[in-house]
């Protein structure tokens, strides 16, 4: 197989690994910022179990969560399988990934000092104004490099969607690489990713800039 | 914080036994318009892999296509997991599990339908050619890479037929693909690699150096999984399969891929 029927190949995988890690992203980074403040809630059995559930999703290999998800409900419900591959892989990465943007968000927002919140109460702002006009702003600013961070570990975890047979980019070049018996297959792949964390980089770099105002 | 993380760990792995345990009854899917999803291993040449084209070819798939042209069923390749093969037959991701795949007794047991063999393999040692090996007793305190999932794995386990030969070893190591088994023993991180013949033909013919050691250990036949109560699917493929040996589809097929024509079951 030469390299370039190689690469077109990959690319066509390449396709559903974007996919994976734009969905996930739209689906994880809000629902981050609702566990965040669940597990902040002044009621303990709601903070209690959020917590209990992020530590579950920390605690598991997330291989494991793609196969709970599935197929934990055939197996429990005898629900069939989805045919598109990719609603069960998004879901299990969404739900995986906002418990660590969960406790990044949480960070955050416990980083603010209470002289802020009091100030607040004193010019008379609600506390749905006090949260989402002055401490979001600054939560944002403060947490942007731990997302970075786990953006970028996103995008080489979607390689784990091979587990269910779902046909995204490293698991077309690991199929390649054993039926050829080559290695290149991984290099190509290696390109791949680094490629796309690069302009992950870039687009996040330039939005750090963009929120460093006060500097 | 631990035991929170046990539970979860232990409820997890209840999941994945459930998932092994489990059989249901499927209702025969209706003659007419069927399309027969084939699960592959497309990590497996010759049976089943991606040709330079970037296409599934092997062995395994062009019998399947030219089986379901027989039967008038709409033909389409699904790439399992190997490791989870199983499961993804039992979810009904595909129809079969035909890749070379050899007919373990706890798969009957599971109650999955199996159809007749059609291929004879044995276990062979892939060494390097200047190293010596003669036998698997030279390998003696040596190290020895396997697959995982594959029938070489389970007979060098513990409980496996081969333990006393794998009692023998330094250390036994699983790799999640030939690939890795063979760059192992290529880069002198192990002694040899446990694999099934074919693999290990086609491997020495495409490269220099590598020695098969043939001793017709744990002899073993391949054949094609289905759901249980899918029988009628079986029997449908199976006589399709004897009509392509019949009119001489098959033997033009095996022609293409002489690594394995001298062990089907079919022709020989």
């Amino acid at each position: 197989m030469t390299l370039w029927t190689m690469v077109i190949k990959m690319s066509e995988g390449f396709g559903k690994t974007c996919a994976i890690f734009f969905l996930t992203l739209i689906f994880a980074l809000p629902l981050g910022m609702v566990v965040a403040l669940l597990r902040k809630s002044k009621n303990k059995i709601i903070s209690n179990s959020v917590r209990f559930i992020i530590s579950v999703l920390r605690g598991t290999p997330l291989m494991l969560q793609l196969l709970a998800v599935t197929y934990g409900p055939y197996y429990l419900f005898d629900i069939s399988v989805s045919r598109n591959k990719l609603i069960p892989v998004v879901i299990a990465f969404s739900i995986n990934y906002a418990a660590y943007f969960a406790e990044i968000y949480r960070g955050g927002i416990e980083s603010i000092s209470v002289g802020q919140y009091e100030a607040a109460e004193v010019l008379g702002y609600t506390r749905a104004q006090t949260f989402m006009r002055i401490i979001l702003p600054q939560v944002i600013k403060r947490i942007l490099p731990s997302v970075t961070n786990e953006i970028v570990t996103l995008v080489k975890d979607t390689s784990m969607a091979f587990t269910v047979s779902y046909q995204e980019m490293f698991t077309i070049g690991k199929q390649i690489a054993n039926s050829q018996t080559s290695f290149l297959p991984f290099v190509v792949a290696g390109v791949f990713y680094f490629v796309f964390n690069a302009a992950v980089d870039f687009v996040m770099g330039k939005t750090e800039k963009m929120l460093d105002y006060y500097q | 914080m631990k035991k929170i993380i046990c539970l979860a760990l232990a409820m997890m792995m209840l999941l994945a036994l459930c998932a092994c345990g489990e059989k249901k009854e499927e209702a025969p899917a209706a003659p007419e318009a069927v399309t027969f999803t084939m699960g592959i291993d497309a990590e497996y040449p010759p049976f089943s892999y991606i040709d330079d084209n970037g296409e599934y070819a092997g062995f395994d798939v062009e019998v399947c296509r030219a089986a379901c042209e027989k039967l008038g069923w709409n033909f389409e390749v699904f790439a399992v997991n190997w490791d989870e093969k199983l499961v993804q037959l039992d979810a009904d991701e595909c129809d079969c599990v035909w890749s070379g795949m050899t007919i373990l007794d706890s798969m009957k047991e599971a109650g999955y339908v199996l159809s007749a063999p059609y291929y004879d393999s044995t276990q062979v040692m892939l060494v390097k050619s200047d190293s010596g090996f003669a036998s698997s007793a030279d390998l003696a305190g040596k190290d020895v890479a396997v697959q995982l999932g594959t029938s070489g794995e389970a007979l060098l386990a513990d409980d496996g037929d081969l333990a006393d030969l794998a009692a023998t070893f330094n250390n036994v190591i699983t790799c999640d693909s030939f690939l890795k088994c063979f760059t192992e023993l290529d880069g002198g991180a192990v002694d040899a690699v446990f694999v099934d013949m074919p693999v290990a033909t086609a491997y020495a013919a495409e490269n220099e150096g590598f020695t098969v050691l043939n001793e017709n250990l744990g002899a073993e036949q391949y054949g094609i999984a289905f759901r249980s109560g899918d029988s009628e699917m079986c029997a449908a493929i199976e006589g399709a399969v004897a009509e392509l040996v019949k009119d001489g589809t098959y033997a033009k097929i095996a022609e293409n891929y002489p690594d394995i024509i001298n062990n089907l079951l079919f022709i020989n």
